[in-house]
């Protein structure tokens, strides 16, 4: 099994090099609060910046009065729409989005003025003394109202966006083959990141003819275009330089170019350096959550138990700005049906302006929402044809025989979804049993994913990736990459794949947060790809490095230089071990010979076809599956879940780094758990009402269930020694096992997420314990509801 | 503007003086008076536990105490909990270790509860699971820091 022929970084037939387990280069600076995050850094003068915005979701501007504002002490800068140098504009895709507002705002939060003062104090009461007058229009708050005639239009051209599609078979011809069909409609809630240190960035300029933006952020490219943009600079005079990031989740993937711009134009008139560090409460009401989706269904099985076609209509909540919406929308279109064999598919996909929150990048990128009804709907069929979830999943899901997605792609061998089924469901055999207590009840859910690895065809211009990397004249050597660490793991995945293909110890080589003056553009941070690209790209680099550095080696040697092998700290005679001399020693003679000891790398994906108007062809470059497995404990009386313990069984191609691996199966599943359960962004007409830890309900240790894992490594993928991507398949199938658990464990349907008390209690209706003191009118203040 | 008060700290071992407006945080002292930027804010509302420090030996949320309030008390941040031999202390250790460290942004926060708790003396998994619960983290989903603090002193399940 072992994916050693023609894993990306190996000679053909090579060892693979072992798995790594040694600790983070990252973990000591951050255990030890060394570690300097953005909202750390000060400068002197530096400025604090504060953003005046709309508490209303769709209004006209009347009046925007500044002068109050201008003339508070302190106050340095109090800047609006007129004031931007360059294009007003900080759409990611689309050009529908102004920095700041200019006649109309379309959604709360929607930025009018920006105020840069000497403290952070006088910022606050800057805004205050801004009075902003908005004379509301009509809105929009549902996706499927916004699609009606006469719906309230959020821009002009209407409010359907765009849909995306998969055809595929006849599905007329196959609905009359199903004995089972099964119809419903899910209403999927969004989910706000809630990563723990809040979007901040630090503006230093230098006149007017380039800045410098120290930024938290997944893509300091993005950052770099939008502050370009919006300042009229060339993207040579933009520096962008990632700090220490505090989680991102997708929320720091296209968000930070608009608090970026801000502090950028602040300190573009000011001429000095501007922080902007965003509280908790304007975190949560102004960045980008994961879409609300509504999500129906019509699919059909036969009595054989296989399926016949599935039928898909999502409506994607977008907010008020595309975004990346329509990206996110492109995955969501293609993973509608999951890892099964169906002969005639027919999804659409529509991403529709709303007033609502800013729908953005988060974990999974749409294939979550989509992957609870799919999931849900599995079950449903197989509740209806008297199967157990399991074996219906068995007689459908993708293997080698059967391995056509619903996008035609043909998967590579060995397709392991069934492996992760059977294994996961093993596994969950071997445990005991989940204890109930009195009033509990205990169910078992599966969720399964087939994840798409790296960007879909239509960001496939931005799937590249750049690196250096630099020998030392002691031996040590620094890596530049152009991804980012955000908590994932990047830095430690990027310091085993140079560490093992340069064979020097991970401890001789330093990774460094990206620069966009140091590396090209490497597109952004997502879609499970940085340790895939970066370390493809590190790779590369290094294959280069030894084309000056292995005749060096060999002259040290006395053998040709084909023969020099790079292990263990040492340049080797392959096959014999014994004639070796120090890569130190090596890195020594170069820098005494004045040889080149740097080089670069350059990683992109190969070209694929892909049709959009059938959904048909090379979505993604290649595949990973995986499969989960949850057991809850519901508190019917007060509609209370708890997940006790969750199975996850992945297909990782090869294990990089076990416990980058592992830390982030976990995260995903607790963060998915958590949007499965508690997560509900209380959204009354585009206001967020619970920005707050305390309101919006993250899991704490108390809620973390126990996690088995198994990684199932052979399936070999297209990342360094064949690895796999993690960060999103880590997330996806949790949610949609952690419903079905609840379902199995109330014996109900469940049509909503996330599963939160009131949508259990009410959902249990006549079943609900204390369902009978409805039924008595006279005690209306005892009833439930 | 109100008079500015006098705070008196055994800051991390050392006596500190500041003088500091009434409404000032502990967490803004810390971070930009004497600064200690180690202790990170995450919500300014005592709901996340990453600006978590320890006063007078235990762990309280630096965002909701009043700097003017602590004037002769002992303050500890993650900075502190090193060693005067400069040896990391057992829970920051077990965290790395552990792999309990991702984005690093509740770390410190965790690492002085986890000091807290160690130094209690807790035994069983559910109520060390308790007692850092005030801690948010959304990366490690907190197997990781759960299994460092178990590393770090808790005695094993069941031994008490």
């Amino acid at each position: 099994m072992a994916p050693s022929e023609g894993a990306p970084g190996l000679p053909r037939a090579e060892a693979l090099p072992p798995t790594g387990h040694h600790p983070r280069p990252d973990a000591w600076g951050k255990v030890l609060g060394q570690t300097r995050y953005v909202g750390d850094l000060s400068l002197p003068g530096m400025l604090h910046a504060a953003l005046v915005t709309s508490n209303r979701a769709s209004a006209r501007v009347r009046a925007l009065e500044l002068s109050a504002a201008r003339s508070l002490p302190e106050v340095v800068a109090v800047l609006t729409a007129a004031d931007v140098p360059g294009a007003n504009s900080v759409g990611v895709i689309f050009p529908d989005q102004p920095l700041l507002a200019v006649d109309r705002v379309r959604m709360v939060g929607e930025r009018l003025a920006l105020v840069a003062a000497r403290s952070r104090e006088a910022a606050a009461a800057a805004v205050g003394a801004v009075r902003v007058e908005l004379d509301p229009l009509p809105s929009v708050h549902d996706p499927v109202a916004a699609l009606a005639p006469g719906a309230p239009l959020v821009h002009e051209g209407g409010n359907l966006i765009r849909t995306f599609q998969v055809v595929r078979g006849d599905v007329a011809r196959h609905f009359r083959r199903a004995t089972v069909v099964f119809e419903a409609e899910y209403r999927i809630g969004g989910q706000e990141h809630a990563y723990l240190e809040p979007q901040g960035c630090l503006a230093v300029p230098e006149g007017r003819q380039r800045v410098t933006v120290y930024a938290s952020c997944q893509c300091p490219f993005y950052v770099q275009q939008a502050v370009a943009r919006v300042l009229g600079l060339s993207l040579a005079a933009v520096r962008v330089i990632q700090t220490p990031t505090g989680g991102g989740f997708g929320g720091k993937e296209d968000y930070p170019s608009e608090p970026a711009a801000c502090a950028a134009l602040l300190a573009w008139h000011t001429g000095l350096p501007v922080r902007l560090v965003y509280s908790r409460e304007t975190d949560m009401q102004l960045s980008s959550k994961r879409h609300a989706m509504v999500v129906r269904h019509r699919w059909g099985a036969n009595g054989a138990g296989k399926l016949c076609f599935a039928e898909v209509e999502t409506f994607m909540d977008a907010g008020a700005y595309v975004g990346l919406s329509t990206v996110v929308a492109e995955r969501a279109n293609v993973s509608a049906i999951g890892p099964y064999h169906v002969p005639a598919v027919r999804v659409r996909t529509h991403v529709v302006y709303t007033n609502n929150l800013f729908g953005g990048a988060f974990r999974g990128f749409g294939a979550p929402q989509v992957s609870v009804a799919g999931e849900a709907t599995m079950d449903a069929l197989a509740r209806r044809l008297g199967l157990d979830p399991v074996e219906f999943r068995r007689r459908n899901v993708l293997d080698d025989r059967r391995r056509t997605t619903c996008t035609g792609t043909r998967l590579e061998r060995p397709v392991l979804a069934r492996q992760c089924l059977e294994r996961a469901v093993e596994l969950a055999a071997t445990t005991p049993p989940v204890a109930a207590g009195r009033g509990e009840k205990v169910g078992t859910g599966v969720g399964l994913v087939l994840y798409g690895c790296n960007l879909h065809h239509g960001g496939q211009r931005l799937d590249r990736s750049s690196a250096v990397v630099i020998l030392q004249p002691d031996g040590s050597v620094v890596v530049r990459v152009g991804l980012t660490e955000m908590g994932q793991g990047l830095l430690v995945a990027v310091q085993t794949v140079a560490a093992q293909a340069l064979g020097v110890p991970p401890e001789a080589v330093e990774v460094c947060l990206p620069d966009t003056s140091t590396v090209a553009d490497s597109g952004p941070t997502v879609a499970s790809r940085g340790a895939l690209a970066a370390g493809r790209a590190v790779l590369d680099a290094v294959r280069r490095l030894r084309r000056r550095l292995d005749p060096v080696a060999a002259e040290l040697l006395h053998c040709p230089p084909r023969q020099v092998e790079l292990l263990g700290g040492h340049a080797r005679v392959r096959g014999e071990p014994e004639r070796a001399v120090p890569i130190a020693q090596v890195a020594a003679e170069m820098a005494a010979r004045r040889i080149e000891a740097i080089a670069t790398g350059w990683y992109r994906s190969r070209p694929r076809r892909f049709d959009a108007a059938s959904g048909q062809g090379g979505a993604y470059d290649f595949y990973a599956v995986a499969c989960h497995l949850a057991q809850v404990v519901v508190d019917a009386e007060l509609g209370l879940v708890r997940v006790a313990r969750v199975v996850a069984v992945h297909d990782v191609g090869r294990v990089l780094h076990r416990p980058a691996l592992e830390g982030q199966i976990h995260g995903g599943i607790v963060q998915g758990m958590g949007w499965a359960t508690s997560e509900r962004l209380a959204v009354r007409e585009g206001r967020l009402e619970n920005p707050s830890f305390t309101d919006y309900v993250i899991p704490t240790a108390s809620d973390a269930p126990v996690v088995e894992i198994e990684a199932i490594e052979g399936a070999a993928g297209r990342g360094p020694w064949g690895s796999k991507g993690i960060g999103e398949p880590s997330l996806i199938p949790t949610p949609a096992a952690v419903r079905n658990a609840v379902c199995d464990a109330l014996g109900i349907e469940l049509f909503e997420l996330p599963l939160v008390p009131p949508v259990i209690v009410a959902a249990l209706g006549q079943r609900h314990p204390f369902a009978w003191l409805r039924e008595q009118p006279a005690d209306e203040g005892v009833g439930v509801r | 503007m109100a008079e500015p008060v006098r705070v008196r700290l055994r800051l991390n071992g050392e006596l500190r003086e500041f003088s500091v407006p009434p409404g000032r945080r502990l967490l803004d002292l810390l971070r930009e008076d004497a600064g200690l930027t180690g202790t990170k804010e995450g919500c300014g509302a005592g709901e996340c536990g990453a600006c978590t420090v320890l006063l007078n030996g235990r762990p309280v949320t630096s965002c909701l105490v009043l700097a003017a309030s602590c004037d002769g008390c002992e303050v500890t941040t993650v900075e502190g909990l090193l060693a005067a031999t400069g040896e990391p202390h057992p829970v920051q250790r077990a965290l790395v270790e552990a792999g309990g460290v991702q984005c690093g942004f509740c770390t410190p926060g965790l690492a002085v509860t986890g000091a807290a708790i160690v130094a209690r003396g807790v035994g069983k998994a559910p109520e060390r699971s308790r007692l850092i619960s005030g801690n948010l983290c959304r990366c490690t989903g907190y197997l990781t820091v759960l299994e460092a603090l178990e590393r770090a002193g808790g005695a094993p399940d069941g031994a008490e």
